[in-house]
């Protein structure tokens, strides 16, 4: 039998044993303090209530509502189609299956900002990605979209637009029934009778 | 640093690019192996060829061996390797089906090609077969779709399953393998009278 033989497998045995010498070692990826900053200021991590809402009426597949406040909260009112995650649940790992799903976006939403902004930086810090925050919470929600404020006469045509939107997002959302302008109903069909014509005659 | 591609150090337009060179070097190490061979690579069932064996076992105990020690040193991060989900009576069944098409045939689908490659009418008919099965398997699949996902474990590896490190794994398959090179080699010597030691010069 060959030496060689002998010496490779040697150097095999050490090589393998000697990875118990290695001390343990924390794969976690810490996301960088100034990396973090850049991301929380960006306006984009926010969407608004009208664009949720928007995306609810559509049925957007990619959505999907995160509630963060306690169970309590989010039985009594939540949101069509939203899951709840309070916030100090966020760290369970059964939890964390819901965010990172590909091609998601998650909408974090809370009664204000505060709390859906605190699980927004958890979750970068977990090294989520998609993830968003709705700007002004369920609080803006009921402003907003539930009972939307008629702008002022004087106002551009866009918030108009903005309004009539936001007033059928919240027939939608509350099931109100719309009014029919009672008049037009009875209004009574005008018949145009075909008016003889007049020949001109002329003589012969 | 590594991985490159999941972590945007390299983009995923690069990815065919790759696995072209990739695919040209495993070729070669394949051919290189004999591997080319059916003689060569059913002689690990029949007792007087275990070069596959060797080939594979090496392969895999090096490659544990540097992706620990590359983690260690930071040049790779495990935790972002690419790990196949394991579904455990599919992969059970789908490994016999495989293995007896190796014994079959003499060939596996990777070294079916480096066969073709130098014109081994054995390859060439193997590798019309193995079209003729992927046809077969994809137009079967509504029949055993529900076969197919069952049993779905995730990705999960084997230290993950049984509570152990990956340290333990990795010197238990090297134990395991230098078990399997000298048990192979009383084995083959005694079937086959001629086997000839490598010099190392």
């Amino acid at each position: 039998m060959n030496k060689n033989y002998i010496y490779l497998t040697l150097l095999l045995i050490v090589l393998a044993g000697g990875l118990f010498l290695l001390p343990e070692k924390e794969n976690h990826q810490h996301l960088d303090p100034e990396d973090l900053m850049w991301s929380i200021v960006q306006p984009t991590r926010y969407v608004s209530t009208d664009q949720v809402a928007k995306r609810i009426i559509e049925g957007d597949p990619t959505l999907e509502l995160i509630d963060v406040r306690t169970i309590d909260e989010f039985e009594e009112f939540s949101l069509q189609g939203a899951i709840n995650i309070p916030i100090d649940s966020i760290m369970v790992p059964e939890y964390q299956d819901y965010l990172g799903i590909e091609d998601m976006s998650a909408v974090f939403y809370s009664d204000d900002d505060i709390k859906a902004d605190q699980a927004w930086v958890l979750a970068k810090r977990l090294g989520y990605d998609h993830i968003y925050v709705m700007k002004g919470g369920l609080n803006c929600w009921i402003r907003t979209i539930i009972k939307p404020e008629r702008p002022a006469s004087t106002a551009a045509e866009s918030e108009f637009e903005l309004y009539s939107f936001r007033r059928g997002a919240s027939m939608y959302f509350t099931g109100a029934e719309i009014a029919i302008p009672d008049d037009e109903s009875k209004q009574k069909v005008q018949v145009a009778r075909k008016k003889k014509t007049v020949v001109a005659e002329g003589g012969c | 640093m590594g991985p490159l591609i999941p972590q945007g150090i390299i983009t995923g337009e690069w990815d065919f690019v790759i696995a072209l060179l990739m695919g040209i070097f495993f070729g070669f190490i394949l051919e290189a192996s004999g591997f080319s061979s059916s003689r060569n690579i059913t002689g690990v069932f029949y007792g007087y060829n275990f070069v596959v064996l060797r080939v594979f076992f090496t392969a895999v105990v090096v490659t544990m061996i540097g992706l620990l020690y590359f983690n260690y040193m930071g040049w790779i991060n495990l935790d972002m390797l690419y790990i196949l989900p394991t579904y455990l009576t599919p992969m059970i069944v789908g490994a016999t089906v495989m293995g007896l098409g190796f014994v079959i045939g003499g060939f596996c689908p990777g070294t079916s090609y480096t066969g073709v490659a130098i014109g081994k009418l054995d390859a060439i008919v193997f590798t019309a077969g193995l079209f003729l099965g992927i046809f077969i398997f994809s137009e079967s699949y509504p029949l055993i779709e529900g076969f197919y996902n069952s049993d779905a474990m995730g990705r999960i590896t084997i230290g993950e399953f049984f509570g152990v490190s990956n340290e333990v794994v990795t010197f238990g398959f090297v134990l395991l393998a230098l078990a399997a090179f000298w048990g192979t080699w009383l084995i083959e010597k005694r079937v086959r009278k001629t086997v000839t030691e490598y010099k190392f010069d």
